[in-house]
C-alpha cells in the first residue's frame, strides 16, 4: 500500500503574532511610561514649567547692609539661615549685590535691606523624561527613539492581527481601527489644518 | 458573621451623603474661585483687546490672552551667574566684540516698556526691560554689506533666527533687568535677548552670542516645526 503522504503543517502565524506582540510591548513599557508622562508634562507648557519648580519670595532684614561684597553676603545667608557656600558674589549695581547659590539667587538690595530670593528646583524625574523625550542629549538617543518609534508601528500592526475575530478583520477590530484613524483627520478637517 | 445592622447602614449612607456634599461644596467654591479670577484676567485681555498700537495694529495680536507676569517657559538654564557671562557680537562684522556684564551694564542703556507675546497664547503688555539696544552693538561692530538676519545665541546651542530690518528695531534689547529688578533664573539670568515684534521663543535666554549672517540659519524651533519668521500679528507660530 502507497504511504499517505504526510499533512502539510500549516502555517501557525498568530502565536507567532502574539509572541511579538507580548515581548515588544514588555520591551516598551518603560519608554512608553517616559514618554506618555513627559508628552502630558510638555504638552501644558503654559500652564507649568514642565522640568523646574520656580519659586520667588522677598525678606526683609530691616537694615541697610554695608561694607564688603562678601560681608554683605555673608551677613545675608546667616539671617536667612543658609548654610551654603555661594557660587560667587556679584554687585550688578550701586546698590545691589546677588549671591550666586546652586539653585538659587538672592539678590540684595544694599541700601534698604530687602532680599529676592529666586530659584529653580528640577523636577527630578520629569526633567530626565523631559530631556528624553525631546531629545536634548541627542547623539544615541535618537537610535533609541527611533527603535521605539518602530517597535509601537509593530505593536500596532501586530496588534490587529494577532486574535481572530469571528468575522475576521473586518468585524468590531475594524471599527475600532476606523475610529481610532477617524480621529486626528476630523482634528485635521474640522481645525483647518496647519 | 457580622452584617452590619440596618441602622448602622443608614448611618454610614448619611455620613457618605454628608461627605459627598461637603466635598461637592468646596469643589464648587473652588471653581468658582477658579472662574472669577479667569475673568478677572480676562477683562484684562478684553480691555487690552479694544487698544490700538501707533502703528495702527491691535495691541493684542490675535489668539493671545493677557497676563500680567511673564510665564517662565522653560528651557536648558545657562550660567545665571553675571561673572561668567560673556557675550561675543560676531560673524559679518568689522569689528567683533566680545562684552562681558560690567561692559553691558558701562554701554549706553535704555528701559522700555514693551508688550511681548508668548507663541502658546500669553502676552504681557508694558514689561519694563533694561539692556543695550542691539542696534547700538550693530553700529559698534560695523555690519558688513550683504548681511540679512541675526542669530541671537543662547546656552547649550540653543539659537533663533531674526530679519536684519527686526533685529536692529530701536525696541530689541539685550536686556539685565525687568521691572525695575535683575532678571530672575527662569527668565534667562543674567541677560536675555528681547524682540517684541516677534513670538518670544526668538528672544533667547541666557544669552551668549549675537551673530550677524548673510544666509539665513533657522534655529532651535524654527527647525522643530516652529514659523520661521514669527510674527504674532499674522499668527505665524508654525511652519
Amino acid at each position: 500500500m502507497p504511504e499517505k503522504p504526510a499533512p502539510r503543517r500549516r502555517l501557525r502565524w498568530r502565536p507567532w503574532l502574539r509572541a511579538t506582540h507580548r515581548d515588544l510591548g514588555y520591551l516598551a513599557v518603560g519608554l512608553t511610561v517616559i514618554y506618555a508622562l513627559s508628552g502630558i508634562a510638555v504638552n501644558h507648557i503654559e500652564d507649568w514649567d514642565p522640568n523646574f519648580n520656580n519659586y520667588e519670595e522677598t525678606h526683609q532684614l530691616g537694615h541697610a547692609l554695608l561694607g564688603e561684597d562678601a560681608a554683605v553676603a555673608a551677613e545675608v545667608l546667616r539671617s536667612l539661615d543658609v548654610d551654603e557656600e555661594p557660587a560667587d558674589v556679584f554687585r550688578v549695581d550701586t546698590d545691589e549685590v546677588q549671591v550666586l547659590l546652586e539653585t538659587r539667587t538672592l539678590h540684595v538690595r544694599t541700601d534698604t535691606g530687602e532680599v529676592r530670593d529666586e530659584g529653580q528646583k528640577p523636577r527630578l524625574l520629569l526633567r530626565i523624561a523631559n530631556w528624553l523625550h525631546l531629545n536634548r542629549g541627542k547623539k544615541a538617543w535618537t537610535y533609541v527613539a527611533d527603535a521605539y518609534a518602530f517597535g509601537l508601528l509593530t505593536l500596532a500592526l501586530t496588534g490587529i492581527f494577532m486574535l481572530p475575530g469571528r468575522r475576521g478583520i473586518l468585524g468590531r477590530g475594524a471599527v475600532m481601527v476606523l475610529l481610532g484613524a477617524a480621529i486626528p483627520i476630523l482634528y485635521v478637517v474640522l481645525s483647518g489644518g496647519p | 458573621m457580622n452584617t452590619p445592622k440596618p441602622k448602622t447602614r443608614e448611618v454610614e449612607h448619611l455620613l457618605r451623603r454628608r461627605s459627598f456634599i461637603r466635598r461637592a461644596t468646596s469643589g464648587t467654591v473652588l471653581a468658582g474661585l477658579c472662574g472669577g479670577l479667569y475673568t478677572l484676567d480676562d477683562l484684562l485681555t478684553s480691555e487690552a483687546k479694544a487698544e490700538n498700537r501707533s502703528d495702527g495694529r491691535p495691541r493684542v495680536p490675535p489668539g493671545q490672552r493677557v497676563l500680567r507676569a511673564l510665564k517662565p517657559m522653560g528651557g536648558t538654564p545657562g550660567s545665571p551667574n553675571p561673572s561668567d557671562f560673556s557675550l561675543a557680537v560676531y560673524g559679518e562684522v568689522e569689528r567683533p566684540l566680545t562684552l562681558d556684564f560690567a561692559g553691558l551694564l558701562r554701554s549706553e542703556n535704555v528701559e522700555l516698556e514693551v508688550d511681548v507675546h508668548c507663541v502658546t497664547g500669553w502676552t504681557v503688555l508694558g514689561a519694563r526691560f533694561k539692556g543695550v539696544r542691539v542696534r547700538d552693538l550693530a553700529e559698534r561692530v560695523g555690519v558688513k554689506g550683504g548681511v540679512n538676519h541675526v542669530i541671537f545665541e543662547g546656552a547649550h546651542g540653543y539659537t533663533a533666527n531674526v530679519r536684519l530690518g527686526e533685529a536692529l528695531a530701536p525696541d530689541v534689547l539685550v536686556a539685565h533687568r525687568l521691572d525695575g529688578r535683575s532678571l530672575a533664573r527662569p527668565h534667562g539670568a543674567p541677560v536675555r535677548a528681547v524682540i517684541p515684534s516677534l513670538y518670544f521663543w526668538k528672544s533667547a535666554k541666557w544669552l551668549k552670542g549675537i551673530k550677524f549672517v548673510r544666509r539665513d540659519e533657522p534655529g532651535y524651533w524654527e527647525t522643530r516645526g516652529y514659523n520661521n519668521h514669527a510674527d504674532p500679528w499674522l499668527e505665524e507660530r508654525y511652519a
